[in-house]
């Protein structure tokens, strides 16, 4: 049992390695003024409607990696009411990136669903 | 179960040990910053909530200090330290050190704080001295208790005010929700923890100590500044208005022309240099107002 949640967990979270760079890239591509982390974890549960799958604390590092990275860049602007707040904006570089990495989303998306449609339909046959 | 920011904080940091200290630093403010907005936002959405209680669904959300901690390493294994992690702070040369304190905002905001400081030294220092004078006095009247427990409670009122004037000119973190949590205490109950608390006593005694502090802060931030700004303005007042620099007795002392662009630029250091002092000031002060204003 517990391996089998271990090799789930692994699963998960190979996956989310790279859909969480592009997710994040396109909230911040498709969003006209830069925002901070928390703005963007709340937009990404308000788009999905029910709990994120992905942790929050794990947009952080993503974040970070991408502006270190070229594709987004970032200034800390201090808050009258709270901790300084790291604001992030895509750069121009990212929007390019972004652009390709919708398409290469795209195509893996088709071609996995494809394959898995195949196993299901060889199951039923 | 985690029941404050710091906790968590303090528990991330151990399952981060071992790691490059700029990763440790990079997920602990990005934590802080998104549970501390996360919790202002959850007790605007429903104030009363303690935040121990309120901490739980945005830890839940969030992650744990493991799962944190383990996103942080891996991101960190998987992007090529030398490539992807060009020089952390950009080096910025001697010169740009010494005069970029004066567009530093933590400078100006120190300024700010010394010239203020002088009117608020006198309202606590009289407070407090009025307060604790007239407590002693009235202890052998009815009234004597009421009056010093209400005494008290305004000492820490105004401790916690002070807190947020301090953090929002000298940015020094300082407690955003004032004490007093206990509910349950009654009236004699919170009489004794008023004045059983070192804290209370504390800022009692930072009250007092604000008086000489804020007649030398004002001195300093008003002294050095006039003097530079003479200094930088000296010349237009010899050549225009025939002002001496300096008169002793009847004589006179007027700058040689070819000194005149010397004494501008020597006010000029000068000003930066006093940018640079308000500035270590604005932090010391920081320091001791954390260490008298806040409790353990």
């Amino acid at each position: 049992m517990n391996d089998t949640n271990n090799a789930d967990r692994k699963f998960q979270r190979e996956l989310h390695s790279g859909t969480a760079s592009l997710v994040l890239l396109s909230v911040l591509g498709n969003a006209n003024e830069p925002m901070y982390g928390y703005q963007i974890a709340k937009q990404i549960e308000a788009d999905r409607q029910r709990i994120s799958i992905m942790k929050q604390g794990a947009f952080y590092p993503v974040l970070r990696s991408l502006e270190n990275s070229g594709l987004l860049e970032s200034r800390v602007e201090p808050s009258v009411s709270g901790p300084p707040r790291r604001y992030y904006r895509i750069t121009y570089a990212g929007h390019q990136t972004l652009a390709r990495w919708k398409e290469i989303w795209g195509q893996t998306k088709d071609f996995v669903d494809t394959v898995l449609q195949g196993v299901t339909n060889d199951q039923e046959r | 179960m985690i029941k404050s920011v710091e906790e968590y904080l303090a528990l991330l940091k151990n399952e981060l040990a071992g790691s490059d200290p700029a990763i440790v630093q990079d997920a602990l403010s990005d934590s802080e910053e998104h549970l501390r907005i996360a919790l202002e936002n959850a007790a605007e959405a429903n104030p009363g909530v303690p935040e121990a209680e309120a901490l739980q669904p945005i830890i839940e959300k969030y992650g744990s200090p493991n799962e944190v901690a383990a996103a942080f390493m891996e991101i960190e294994a998987r992007v090529p330290a030398g490539l992807a992690r060009p020089a952390r702070k950009r080096r910025r040369s001697a010169m740009s050190r010494f005069f970029g304190v004066v567009a530093d905002p933590r400078a100006w905001g120190a300024l700010l704080y010394m010239l203020f400081s002088l009117a608020t030294g006198i309202i606590y220092f009289t407070w407090a001295v009025t307060g604790a004078s007239l407590s002693a006095g009235f202890l052998i009247l009815i009234i004597g208790l009421p009056f010093f427990g209400l005494f008290l409670l305004s000492v820490r009122g105004i401790a916690f005010v002070e807190g947020r004037i301090v953090e929002a000119l000298l940015g020094v973190r300082m407690p955003r929700r004032s004490l007093f949590a206990k509910q349950d205490l009654g009236w004699w109950g919170r009489f004794k923890s008023l004045v059983s608390e070192k804290h209370t006593w504390m800022a009692l005694a930072y009250m007092v100590v604000q008086l000489p502090l804020g007649i030398v802060y004002f001195v300093l931030a008003v002294t050095p500044l006039v003097v530079s700004l003479g200094l930088i303005v000296q010349p237009i007042l010899q050549i225009f208005f025939h002002l001496p620099v300096a008169q002793i007795d009847d004589v006179q002392y007027y700058t040689p022309g070819v000194l005149m662009p010397l004494v501008t630029i020597g006010g000029l250091l000068l000003l930066v240099l006093y940018m640079h002092l308000v500035k270590s000031i604005g932090r010391l002060h920081g320091a001791l107002a954390k260490a008298m204003l806040v409790t353990d």
